[in-house]
């Protein structure tokens, strides 16, 4: 549906160049919700602004639907933006509009008459929940309300496509979330293809089907959310996760210092992560049943991504050092993630 | 108070209103595409065009340094073509018109320059042509204080309007000049002064008014 390729994007300014985007290639299914996480000056917000060329790229083809929209004229153009909606983090609305007014805007400048206008704002009000606010002006409005009248606005000229530019940064985390609902809900109803850029990793794990994240104006990892976020290649991309997949090693073992091979008498620890029906396979306790192994779980976490469960599992195997060895062969060999931390020398961890 | 007077009182605040209103109307009607044209030709609006901008700019500033009264006299000649004669109510209208247009080219451009750029990238977004972002987006959301802005205009042009004596354009300021400053007469004096108050007082309360009544902020 969309397709970037070798996008860059250079600012000039007298003696001083910005290279805000070095080529970015970018490829989102139709009806797909695809996240593009980065924090400021990663240049998240000029890429998306490249989908609808309200910025050029200074090199590179953006291709939305079929259409080179790098090659076309401002008049073709025009009329190309109009099959791809927008949503902003300050809403944008018209102040001095009443909020059917500002749904009924882009209608209005496609030349529409009063009657099909009326014909479809009202279900438009409907779906997105403000059909009693319809004579109220933005300023009456809460912040979710606002970004509701945006969305309505954006899906008047029944858009294909529609870019969210941190269209919940602005607001608290409950109305965030009820925001996201009504995305995926329109995306599911309306088989909208719905591009976001955030800085929030809540979103992306709330919505989105696949993710890039972004900085320094390339794209440093991307893939489905669940990939993501189970596999994480780059410390951005663990930074932004850790802020709500907890990645980091229970505060019980902040001076311990662990070897990477076995010690004579010691202990080892592993981290294991479940993701969908792994997690519901009874892999501790088919390891201690098997070897002559004691386990002791320290952290654990049961998180869902999407819709597919995501468990995280701190444990410290104890025993011989054969019967480790065995157990930790048997783990590889089962279909879960495995990070080896490490092995503890036992008095090392007398209290656990 | 005579009735002699109280008519003279009453023809120079006709002349007054008259001169500022016909004068804030021509100054209007030229001077909000004046200010249009100055916001969205700088650098990275809509209808970027720096040169033209720099001139109108340049325009602008030289015609509001140069003093009322010095404009008055040296536009004479184009006052005649227009008007057909250079002295008289309606030859000060030209001058005021003038002096009035960069004034008010300049509010506008301050008050245009406050509509977020969101809202015109929004309406860009949406595949709104220039034009349609000017009559529908920044003129609309400008509204209150462009009203603001021809509020002030008003009030200067009535000021301005005491210099039209020059030209025998007339009104409550060469009433003052001529009866109340160089006859000694104090009480014409007082009077002319006190409807120019009442006259300011009510185009600022009504100014103040309508932006209110218009402002959705």
């Amino acid at each position: 549906m969309i397709k970037l390729s070798q996008i860059e994007k250079v600012y000039k300014s007298g003696a001083n160049t910005v290279h805000a985007i070095k080529g970015i290639d970018l490829n989102v299914e139709r009806g797909e919700i695809y996240g593009v996480i980065g924090k400021s000056g990663a240049g998240k917000s000029t890429l998306i602004r490249c989908i609808n060329m309200l910025e050029r790229p200074t090199s590179g083809n953006v291709i939305v639907d079929g259409q080179d929209l790098t090659a076309m004229s401002d008049s073709e153009l025009r009329e190309v933006r109009k099959q791809i909606g927008m949503i902003f983090q300050h809403f944008n609305l018209l102040s001095s509009r009443t909020v059917y007014d500002n749904v009924a805007f882009p209608l209005e400048l496609s030349g529409k008459s009063k009657a099909e206008i009326e014909k479809e704002v009202v279900p438009l009000l409907e779906l997105v929940g403000l059909s009693d606010k319809r004579n109220q002006y933005p300023a009456q409005l809460s912040g979710g309300q606002k970004q509701r009248v945006g969305i309505a606005r954006a899906l008047a000229s029944k858009p294909k496509v529609l870019l969210c530019d941190e269209a919940t940064s602005a607001l608290d985390p409950q109305t965030t979330k009820s925001i996201l609902e009504l995305l995926k809900d329109i995306n599911r109803k309306l088989q909208l293809t719905i591009v976001l850029i955030t800085h929030e990793m809540q979103v992306i794990k709330e919505i989105c089907d696949k993710v890039a994240v972004i900085e320094n104006g390339i794209i440093i990892e991307q893939g489905s959310v669940l990939d993501i976020f189970t596999k994480p290649q780059s410390n951005t991309t663990r930074e932004f996760i850790s802020a709500i997949i907890n990645h980091d090693l229970p505060v019980i073992f902040a001076d311990t210092k662990f070897s990477p091979v076995a010690l004579p008498d010691s202990t080892l620890v592993l981290r294991l992560s479940f993701i969908g029906h792994s997690a519901e396979e009874p892999v501790i306790a088919g390891m201690i049943r098997r070897f002559d192994v004691d386990t002791n779980i320290i952290y654990g976490n049961v998180d869902h991504i999407q819709n597919t469960p995501y468990g995280t599992l701190v444990i410290e195997v104890s025993g011989s050092q054969q019967g480790i060895e065995n157990a930790l062969n048997y783990l590889q060999s089962r279909n879960l993630g495995i990070e080896v931390i490490g092995y503890v020398a036992r008095h090392n961890r007398a209290a656990g | 108070m005579s009735q002699d007077i109280i008519a003279l009182l009453v023809k120079a605040l006709w002349e007054t209103t008259y001169m500022v209103a016909v004068s804030s109307a021509f100054a209007a009607l030229a001077g909000i595409p004046l200010g249009v044209v100055l916001v969205t030709t700088d650098k990275g609006h809509i209808l970027e065009n720096l040169p033209l901008n720099r001139i109108l700019g340049s325009i602008v500033n030289a015609a509001r340094s140069t003093p009322f009264i010095i404009l008055m006299v040296a536009i004479i000649p184009l006052t005649r073509i227009i008007v057909g004669t250079s002295i008289g109510t309606d030859a000060a209208i030209v001058p005021l018109t003038i002096a009035a247009i960069p004034f008010v080219g300049r509010l506008v451009e301050t008050s245009l320059k406050e509509v977020e750029y969101g809202v015109i990238e929004a309406a860009q977004a949406m595949g709104a042509t220039p034009w349609q972002i000017v009559a529908k987006v920044l003129i609309p959301e400008a509204m209150p204080s462009i009203i603001s802005g021809l509020t002030i205009t008003v009030i200067s042009l009535i000021g301005y309007s005491a210099m039209a004596g020059a030209i025998g354009g007339g009104g409550l300021g060469d009433l003052a000049i001529r009866y109340g400053y160089q006859r000694f007469r104090a009480d014409i004096m007082i009077a002319t002064v006190v409807i120019l108050i009442a006259q300011v007082q009510i185009v600022q309360s009504a100014g103040d008014y309508a932006a209110r009544r218009l402002n959705k902020k």
